[in-house]
């Protein structure tokens, strides 16, 4: 632990920045501690236990380099990047739009709103096979489910926070002789714009899934093939590597979410 | 319900309003049963038009319920993937309830494991479907396994947040009571982190029943995973569809049962401001 040592001086420059060096060692150094003990307790449990049950950590290092330099995982990750990208646009290509046409249009939401909902609460994972039997082993069915899976969440949200919009502020709007594109443009979206971040955020978790789900259960591709291949081939270092890059993946993606997420909240009362 | 008493206030409310019962008539239900009729009538419009026979479409789809749930294939499916869910959540429950207790009421704990809890909810969750199968082999181990370990986190954060708010106040007067923490934790922390809890329940079951049909896809175990595959693989879409809607049904059945605890034990908690 940080011994508490108190400045003499409070103008002079090196205990200030000593003060901050503290506070920042105070405020990362548990983490620090809990990721090193993590690592020891891998590296001695994988040493304990038998190489076809699990790996030490740095044997797991040592396969991932060896995957990053024979070129395999960068490949393997662009592949994943591609798919994950372009269902994931798609999918906030059709839900904003659609979320606000349906703050807009209140007989229609009301009218789908139970559905979305049916949806949203849906494991979609179940209509992977339908997938695989219509559409086969392309790049298309693999996209359409990265985007079922991160649709429903956005449109969800959107829907949402269309309802919670305030009827005065489009009255107003209205008194102003405001059009129906400025209406859109000035009210509505910004309005539901924080809600459709929280639908980002959890769309991009949901996506990473499909994404995987995909690469297992349609043509095996990308970061799910490197995982499956591996465990195929009872390369127990192999599996490791993979499941630590692409969970480091989703803890950085769900990172950028929290941050768009709060970015937009600041408007939300 | 109190439709009357709901009537009159609404009356009173807006006097201009005739009839609220035919309001709500015309301003709900029909659009809803509309809607719904237009997206299956266009459903069943496209497969006729565009699709193979065997792809389903509503009115097969319907044909084929009967048959289906008199099935004791689908049976025997439903009942495996139920249990499977059902323990594997229970486990989750029990272990991420102490857990998140831990968390939640001690600083250590708490800055011990929390990087790891959030780093696993954040990973997705099927990734570790090839481990659990060198792990567990191709069994309904590797399935409960996957279950807990989709489940379990949801739990524990909730549970840490909610053990954590606990008013300052009542530990107070616990103490002042010279109560044991053991009996704070059981009579105070618990129930005050209660809905918290369902609400990380209800994230957890809805994770848990994709844990479970995932693991189904990849181990080949039997259950409705299983039944949805097999049947869609041997061109069976319409019976496979069956098992879909069913897994539909579980996943709005899960949300409204827990939406209907909260509200019926919990009354003075606002669900929709504390999610997520």
């Amino acid at each position: 632990m940080t011994a508490r040592r108190h400045p003499r001086a409070s103008g002079d420059d090196t205990a200030e920045w000593t003060i901050a060096v503290q506070q920042s060692l105070r405020r990362h150094l548990p983490f620090w501690v809990s990721l090193l003990a993590g690592i020891a307790l891998w590296e001695i449990a994988g040493r304990a236990t038998s190489a076809a049950f699990m790996v030490p950590f740095s044997e797991t290092l040592v396969r991932l380099c060896q995957l990053v330099i024979t070129g395999e995982f960068v490949r393997e990750f662009l592949d994943s990047a591609t798919l994950f990208l372009t269902g994931f646009v798609i999918a906030l290509v059709v839900g904003v739009p659609l979320g606000v046409l349906l703050a807009r249009v209140r007989v229609l939401r009301v009218g789908i709103e139970p559905y979305i909902m049916t949806l949203y609460a849906t494991p979609m994972v179940a209509l992977i096979p339908f997938i695989l039997s219509l559409m086969g082993f392309g790049f298309a069915p693999k996209v359409l489910v990265v985007f079922l899976f991160a649709v429903f969440p956005v449109l969800y949200n959107t829907v949402e926070g269309a309802r919670s919009i305030k009827p005065e502020l489009i009255e107003v709007a209205r008194s102003f002789r405001s059009n129906e594109w400025a209406l859109w443009r000035e009210v509505l979206l910004p309005y539901t714009l924080p809600y459709i971040m929280t639908g980002v955020r959890q769309a991009i978790g949901r996506a990473l899934v499909g994404m995987v789900a995909a690469e297992f259960f349609l043509s095996s591709t990308g970061l799910g093939q490197l995982i499956m291949g591996a465990s195929q081939n009872f390369d127990t270092g192999g599996v490791f590597a993979s499941i630590l890059v692409i969970g480091l993946i989703g803890v950085g993606l769900m990172r950028i979410g929290l941050m768009i997420e709060q970015h937009f909240a600041r408007w939300r009362q | 319900m109190t439709e009357s008493t709901i009537g009159t206030s609404l009356a009173l409310a807006t006097p201009t309003q005739s009839s609220p019962v035919s309001a709500r008539l015309w301003g709900t239900v029909l659009p809803r049963l509309l809607c719904g009729l237009v997206i299956l009538l266009a459903w069943e419009f496209i497969v006729r038009a565009f699709a193979p026979a065997y792809v389903a479409k509503p009115t097969s789809v319907v044909m084929a319920i009967p048959r289906v749930i008199v099935d004791p294939a689908f049976l025997t499916a439903t009942r495996q993937t139920l249990a499977a869910v059902a323990e594997g959540l229970a486990i989750a429950l029990v272990a991420g309830t102490v857990i998140g207790l831990a968390m939640g009421r001690s600083v250590g704990v708490e800055r011990a494991v929390r990087h790891y809890v959030n780093g696993f909810y954040a990973m997705p969750m099927i990734i570790v479907l090839p481990l659990f199968s060198l792990w567990f082999g191709y069994s309904g181990a590797a399935r409960i396994a996957t279950v807990i370990f989709a489940a379990i986190f949801s739990i524990i954060i909730n549970v840490a947040d909610g053990a954590r708010s606990v008013p300052r106040e009542f530990l107070e007067v616990a103490r002042s009571f010279r109560s044991s923490r053991l009996r704070v934790l059981r009579e105070i922390v618990l129930p005050s982190s209660m809905p918290y809890l369902l609400a990380g329940f209800r994230l957890a079951a809805g994770r848990a029943l994709i844990g479970a049909v995932v693991a189904e896809f990849f181990l080949s175990v039997g259950g409705l995973g299983y039944f949805i595959l097999y049947n869609s693989r041997s061109y069976h879409h319409n019976e496979a569809f069956v098992g879909v809607l069913l897994l539909a049904g579980f996943g709005v059945g899960f949300e409204l049962l827990v939406n209907w605890c909260t509200r019926r034990f919990m009354p003075w908690y606002r669900r929709d401001e504390k999610t997520s």
